[in-house]
């Protein structure tokens, strides 16, 4: 278990980070979430004891983080980069051998990730030689060839097509299923709310909002309904439900964003009764409107 | 210590195979070779254009003038034709001179024709005729006027180390020669150092690297390399050195035109002149290759490489040419201050040693002060290079750095 509270790291004048706790249950997928510049790299970095706290405290399994963790953690940064003329094999074996791991550990799990990403056509060229997708495949066996118990990764998933996206998700789901504690950010909404089991939504240096999706989603002030079809009598009920009012939705249907705590089985009741209706949906907001409303919202 | 022993092996493999390693390591031994070389090579070509000598006039002196002359020159053909010669005399006999020789009252008297005058030196003529002159006036015997010559001197050492001027000149040769590699060896594997740093900063490797292992062991670890490949040219350019030096160096009693060249050779090198190099050796690269590595943590172009290493490599040029004065005023304020300065003190120390009688406790108190510089300069550094690792964007400001360096 990592426990993160009350972080806080200071450059300078200015606050990187500033009073934010999570904390992430073994083998699950934490999704750090935030704009550009809003500390997830920072925190991270404190994750991995790269950088020191200014306040509060940072554990693993209740032990501080210190430098052995570094040989249990495994860290794609969104800064990456390879040795050019080293092999794609010597590069990941020569990760796994700073990780700890001695021979023949090294050689059979350097084999097992270059054939997990599909690299084994390149396994003997040098890195500089190698796609830009095909380079990231050879940072991600070479943050995660130790098979950490923790997986720090920056924006995986920039960069990649596709194609090696779908790869990367597989392995990850892997991972996951094999019991390694994932930590992700990532631009990518619905990549993050498929992998992701909680979310921490930070914005400049501050914590917005936590919690399971579904914990969020119970936060979420309004719900979406979508009725078909757009006819005068549906219409005509729905702007009569206090607070409802009309959304840009999908053609050729009624979209209405109504309070949480609105009844929805007496406006259906209410909809059935004025005309014949074909669709009645009540959209959960996705990570994406969540985010979105969570970094617009005014600071607290 | 595990961290420590894979980066350095991964950087020794990196460094061996690398093309700068191997074209650094053969230019060096190239440039070793003809430095040693080179002397002999000039010498000969000397002895082969201005050497060759006609020796013409009276027959009665030519024999007696023949054998002083041949210390110094090859008398290819003698003449009793006192006429003046002409360049095509000259260019038969492939010669660069023609003496003619007459008996005078007063002495002997030398004409010389030359095609270049600058090849004829009046007073080493005067030196090699001089018994021959003085026999000639006084009509004395050959063995008498060699007598009156030959001056016995006798010299004395006081305070010196050295037993004679010829120990004492070779001592400098060699000590010239050190202080060249130590200053060769300190700046190309500082500047390898800091290379090495800097394309793992600008591959965008480094931070994967720093989250694998401590900065202080990746430090530690790159130093170790970066000395032991030193060592590994220092062998290699040994090893040329001494079998350059061991194929025709030029030798201590000189040869041609009676000029003395120090012998270019390490067959000289005392083996606690050898421990003295390997020390002060081992403390000015722990100090440099830090001091470089860490600033080369700052670069995040390779274009600013030169920019950044300019003024670090003017410590080590300051400390090399005051080390130079040291092999001529070894004694001198300056001198011996230097040898007690971090940084400089490798290199002044180290020709002071080589070519005076250093006490111990100076040189106990300059390894002393090295030590702690090494230490400070690692603590130091090593804040630098942790944070220059993980510094993007625009290059860090000093107030940044001297930031990092009290963090």
């Amino acid at each position: 278990m990592l426990i993160a509270e009350h972080l806080q790291k200071v450059f300078g004048n200015v606050y990187a980070v500033r009073d934010v706790s999570f904390d992430i249950a073994p083998g699950s997928t934490f999704g750090l979430l935030g704009p550009n510049g809003a500390g997830k790299t920072t925190i991270m970095r404190m994750i991995l004891g790269i950088f020191t706290p200014d306040g509060g405290r940072i554990s693993w399994n209740d032990r501080p983080i210190d430098a052995r963790m570094r040989r249990i953690f495994g860290y794609l940064p969104e800064e990456r980069g390879l040795y050019g003329k080293m092999k794609v094999r010597d590069q990941i074996a020569y990760f796994g051998r700073l990780h700890g791991l001695v021979e023949p550990e090294i050689t059979r799990r350097t084999s097992r990730w270059i054939e997990r990403l599909g690299l084994a056509e390149y396994a003997a060229r040098t890195c500089a030689e190698l796609s830009k997708g095909n380079q990231q495949k050879v940072q991600i066996a070479c943050a995660a060839v130790h098979e950490p118990q923790l997986l720090v990764l920056d924006e995986p998933f920039s960069g990649l097509d596709p194609v090696n996206a779908d790869t990367l998700n597989a392995t990850l789901d892997e991972l996951k299923r094999g019991g390694t504690t994932l930590v992700l950010s990532s631009h990518e909404m619905w990549q993050m709310e498929h992998l992701c089991d909680r979310f921490c939504i930070i914005t400049g240096g501050e914590n917005r909002a936590s919690g399971t999706l579904a914990q969020m989603r119970a936060a979420w002030p309004t719900r979406v309904i979508r009725v078909a079809p757009p006819s005068a009598a549906l219409r005509a009920i729905l702007d009569a439900v206090p607070g409802a009012r009309p959304v840009a939705g999908e053609n050729g249907c009624l979209d209405y964003e109504v309070a949480a705590g609105t009844p929805l089985p007496q406006i259906l009741r209410s909809l059935v009764a004025a005309d014949a209706v074909t669709r009645f949906e009540a959209i959960e907001p996705s990570l994406h409107d969540i985010y979105i409303h969570t970094i617009g919202e005014p600071k607290p | 210590m595990n961290e420590i022993v894979t980066v350095y092996s991964a950087e020794m493999m990196r460094r061996l195979r690398s093309r700068a390693f191997i074209l650094g390591l053969a230019i060096g031994a190239l440039a070793i070779g003809v430095m040693i070389q080179f002397p002999n090579f000039m010498q000969s070509i000397y002895t082969n254009h201005t050497n060759r000598i006609v020796l013409a006039g009276d027959p009665a002196l030519l024999p007696r003038a023949k054998a002083l002359l041949e210390k110094d020159f090859k008398v290819v053909a003698t003449s009793s034709s006192a006429a003046t010669p002409t360049a095509n005399d000259l260019k038969a006999h492939r010669a660069s001179a023609y003496f003619i020789l007459a008996a005078t009252p007063s002495g002997l008297k030398v004409t010389a024709y030359a095609r270049d005058p600058g090849d004829v030196s009046a007073s080493q003529l005067r030196r090699l005729l001089l018994p021959l002159s003085i026999e000639s006036a006084a009509r004395i015997s050959a063995h008498r006027a060699e007598s009156i010559v030959r001056i016995p001197v006798r010299i004395h050492p006081i305070s010196s180390k050295f037993a004679s001027a010829q120990q004492s000149n070779a001592a400098r040769g060699i000590a010239y020669i050190l202080l060249l590699l130590l200053y060769l060896l300190i700046i190309i594997n500082s500047q390898i150092i800091m290379s090495s740093v800097a394309e793992e900063k600008t591959s965008r490797i480094a931070e994967l690297l720093i989250a694998s292992v401590s900065p202080a062991a990746l430090l530690a670890g790159k130093i170790a390399a970066s000395i032991s490949l030193a060592l590994i040219q220092l062998g290699v350019w040994v090893a040329v050195a001494a079998f350059a030096g061991g194929h025709g160096s030029v030798a201590a009693s000189g040869s041609g035109l009676g000029t003395s060249s120090p012998a270019l050779s390490l067959a000289g090198v005392s083996a606690s002149e050898l421990a003295s190099f390997l020390v002060f050796f081992l403390l000015g690269s722990l100090q440099m290759s830090t001091l470089f590595a860490s600033f080369g943590s700052l670069i995040n172009r390779t274009e600013d490489l030169g920019s950044l290493s300019g003024p670090l490599i003017m410590p080590v040029l300051v400390a090399f040419f005051i080390a130079l004065s040291a092999l001529a005023v070894p004694r001198s304020m300056l001198v011996v201050v230097a040898s007690f300065v971090p940084l400089l003190s490798p290199f002044v120390m180290f020709a002071r040693i080589v070519v005076s009688t250093v006490p111990l406790w100076q040189v106990a108190i300059a390894i002393a002060i090295n030590l702690i510089a090494i230490w400070g300069i690692a603590v130091l550094g090593g804040r630098v290079y942790r944070v220059g690792m993980l510094l993007y964007g625009r290059p860090p400001s000093l107030k940044q750095v001297w930031r990092a360096m009290r963090a």
